[in-house]
């Protein structure tokens, strides 16, 4: 188990902290969706696990040993497939992988069976002598990912692994990180796509400005926003209705036809709808007590513009 | 494991140059088309007395036996290219403004009769006038000068002791020729253990020069691979892999050390055989083993500074164009300041001073104590140990950027 316990990291130059007192908890086996946007500390949070950055202050655990000596007892233990094309495109694929085995000082026998199975669990045997330069963008996303492979981690650190691919080679990606964690190995997952996250991970956390906002399973994270109320109206609300409604729901939140409220008892639903209908902007869509990863990301890192 | 590492990383940065032709082409072809063409397009500047293609003419107004014995024997000594004679001093004034000419030397009217056996030898002395091109190199007008006046003072002599001769009716003294009794003036080369041997041709002096500051600019393809690894985050890649930044760069020192000592081989062997092809005198190797030893030192030395430097240009840089722009404007410092350009000999004292800092000046010391003095491995050891530690100094400097920038950020 990976445990991060008061991380804070802050980079020189820079007033605000990128990592603010994280504690997180990542079991063995587990598919970890780590969510936040842009500037939220995902970055730096995985430099410090993939070993790119020193830690200033915290503890990072593995089974209970510190990071660092876990590090040094497992070299290949933790691996890292970051979001750029990170491989030599002038050499081929199965040149790359050879490469990459070669610095993790895998050789002989031991590195012949490691690019194998590289190659099969990425299904690359088939444009192992091509140049990587010349591949598409779902086998060079691949070709990525099966560089993490190779030395065979317990943990993987996974940054966008599907940015920029068709929809077979996305299915085909998140089939093979789902058969990792099958196999017992923690995945660290970060992406923007929340439908992608919200079918693969099992716990998922969101960062914002270097903290943790929310984390648990999906179930857990989805179920605290489950008395919110979504309506689409048939029309804009007249504005004295409005200024009644925010008085008395200080959330609320209006944007032409669509009214939110993070929180509404279950039984002021019929009187609200009553009142719409009366004010001239009867409701079309009625969503409660229903919201997905996306609505719950928007609500909590709020929706203005990070970069 | 840090022997299959450094080996992965060798065959990867092989591998990498040799797919890239036109990477190949330029480091290899450039370098060779560049000491060709500073080759010929030097091979005088160092040698005041070598053949020259700036013209001279010689404006004859006094068209006398005299005059004409003098123009002669002075186009006989002179090296400069002989363009005939001009009828006055108005056209020899247009053809130098028009730069058709270097020289023209006009005689005047009277040469013959103020010769020591003339009819006005105690009368008035007219003077003899050098024209010149401003552009034409001050040391080739004192060369000319030099020649003319020599020439000159031989003719006098000559006229005077046959008027010696007449006047003390000593027929011998009349038919005395000095040139006969003239002491030849050898130039010896002083070698290292006492040899001595001709003087070496500009070649040897600026071929080396012009090596050094193409094996100096192995900073630009080393940068922009190093760059373009860092950009596509394969180094950012490795480093997670746990590998030293010092392996990382240790990988890159060989495989561009040899393609530096490939480039520096390419590069003599276009001095000793295509320069002398174009035209230009071809490089002399020293024949020995001691003496190619320690000519191979120096070259490995270069190498080992010249890489070490670019590995550490390739660390500060964040850019392809950075790394152009520092590593070549450092390089033509380094080369202006270390006596490429302009050799040292030729700058005022203080620059000769400032010279002595320049890696490129223990590297030229170093060819020159091999290729001018034929020293052998005790006389190279200096220059060659100034160079190994300034690159060891850039490496270590390397290292400690990458550790800072670490800190900063992750990428």
């Amino acid at each position: 188990m990976l445990r991060i316990r008061a991380l804070a990291h802050r980079y020189p130059q820079h007033a605000r902290a990128a990592l603010d007192g994280i504690d997180l908890d990542i079991p063995s086996g587990c598919l970890f969706g780590l969510l936040g946007p842009n500037g939220a500390g995902k970055t730096t949070l995985i430099s410090l696990v993939a070993g790119l950055l020193a830690p200033q202050s915290g503890s990072l655990e593995v089974d209970g040993e510190p990071l660092t000596a876990y590090r040094r007892s497992h070299p290949n233990a933790i691996a890292l497939v970051p979001q750029d094309y990170a491989f030599y495109p002038m050499l081929t694929v199965a040149e790359n992988l050879r490469f990459f085995a070669g610095v993790q000082g895998l050789g002989g026998r031991v590195q012949r069976a490691r690019v194998a199975r590289a190659l099969a669990a990425a299904q690359l045997e088939g444009v192992a002598g091509q140049l990587a330069g010349e591949l598409s963008g779902g086998l060079r996303r691949r070709l990525n990912l099966a560089i993490g492979l190779l030395g065979e981690p317990r943990i993987l650190l996974l940054d966008e692994p599907t940015v920029g691919v068709d929809p077979q080679s996305r299915a085909f990606l998140l089939d093979t990180i789902r058969a990792l964690a099958d196999d017992g190995r923690s995945v660290i997952y970060t992406s923007h796509y929340m439908d992608e996250v919200q079918a693969l991970c099992e716990r998922i956390a969101i960062l914002d400005l270097g903290r943790v906002l929310a984390q648990g399973t999906l179930h857990e994270l989805l179920r605290e926003g489950a008395a919110s109320l979504v309506l689409r109206l048939a029309r804009p609300l007249p504005e004295p209705c409005a200024a009644t409604l925010r008085a008395r729901h200080p959330e609320l939140l209006l944007s032409d036809a669509e009214l939110r409220l993070p929180a509404l008892p279950a039984d002021a639903l019929p009187a609200l709808l009553a009142e719409l209908a009366a004010a001239g902007s009867p409701a079309e869509a009625v969503s409660y007590g229903q919201q997905n990863l996306e609505t719950l990301f928007m609500r909590l890192t709020r929706r203005s513009l990070r970069d | 494991m840090n022997a299959t590492r450094l080996l992965a990383l060798w065959k990867k940065e092989s591998l990498a140059l040799l797919r890239d032709r036109h990477g190949l082409a330029a480091l290899f072809l450039m370098p060779m088309i560049f000491i060709l063409v500073m080759s010929l397009a030097l091979r005088d500047a160092f040698d005041v007395s070598a053949a020259s293609d700036i013209g001279y003419v010689i404006v004859d107004l006094d068209a006398s036996p005299a005059s004409a014995r003098y123009a002669e024997r002075l186009r006989a000594l002179l090296t400069f290219r002989d363009r005939g004679t001009l009828p006055d001093e108005t056209a020899a004034h247009g053809a130098l403004s028009r730069g058709e000419l270097g020289f023209a030397l006009v005689l005047p009217a009277g040469f013959a009769a103020a010769q020591p056996d003339g009819a006005a030898a105690r009368g008035e002395r007219p003077a003899l006038r050098l024209l010149v091109d401003p552009v034409v190199p001050q040391a080739l007008q004192t060369a000319f000068r030099l020649h003319a006046e020599a020439e000159l003072g031989r003719l006098q002599t000559e006229a005077l002791l046959r008027r010696l001769g007449r006047t003390l009716m000593i027929p011998e003294l009349q038919a005395l020729d000095p040139a006969a009794h003239g002491l030849p003036l050898e130039t010896v080369a002083v070698r290292a253990g006492g040899g001595a041997a001709p003087v070496p041709t500009s070649v040897q002096q600026s071929v080396p020069a012009w090596l050094i500051f193409s094996m100096f600019f192995v900073v630009i393809p080393l940068a922009a691979v190093f760059i373009a690894e860092r950009q596509h985050g394969t180094l950012q890649r490795l480093a997670s892999q746990q590998v030293p930044f010092g392996l990382i760069l240790a990988g890159k020192l060989l495989p561009f050390f040899v393609v530096n000592q490939i480039q520096a081989v390419l590069m003599v062997l276009v001095g000793r055989y295509l320069v002398p092809l174009a035209g230009g005198e071809a490089l002399v190797l020293p024949s020995g083993g001691g003496t190619l030893a320690a000519l191979w030192l120096v070259s490995a030395a270069v190498s080992v500074a010249a890489v070490c430097w670019a590995l550490l240009i390739a660390s500060l840089t964040r850019t392809t164009e950075q790394a152009t722009v520092i590593g070549g404007v450092g390089n033509i410092l380094m080369g202006a300041l270390g006596g490429i350009m302009v050799p040292a000999f030729f700058m005022p004292d203080f620059m000769q001073q400032l010279a002595r800092f320049s890696p490129m000046s223990w590297a030229l010391d170093g060819f020159h104590r091999v290729l001018l003095h034929h020293g052998g491995i005790a006389q190279v050891l200096p220059p060659a140990a100034a160079l190994l530690c300034f690159g060891l100094a850039a490496l270590g400097a390397a290292i400690l950027m990458n550790l800072r920038a670490r800190r900063a950020s992750p990428r």
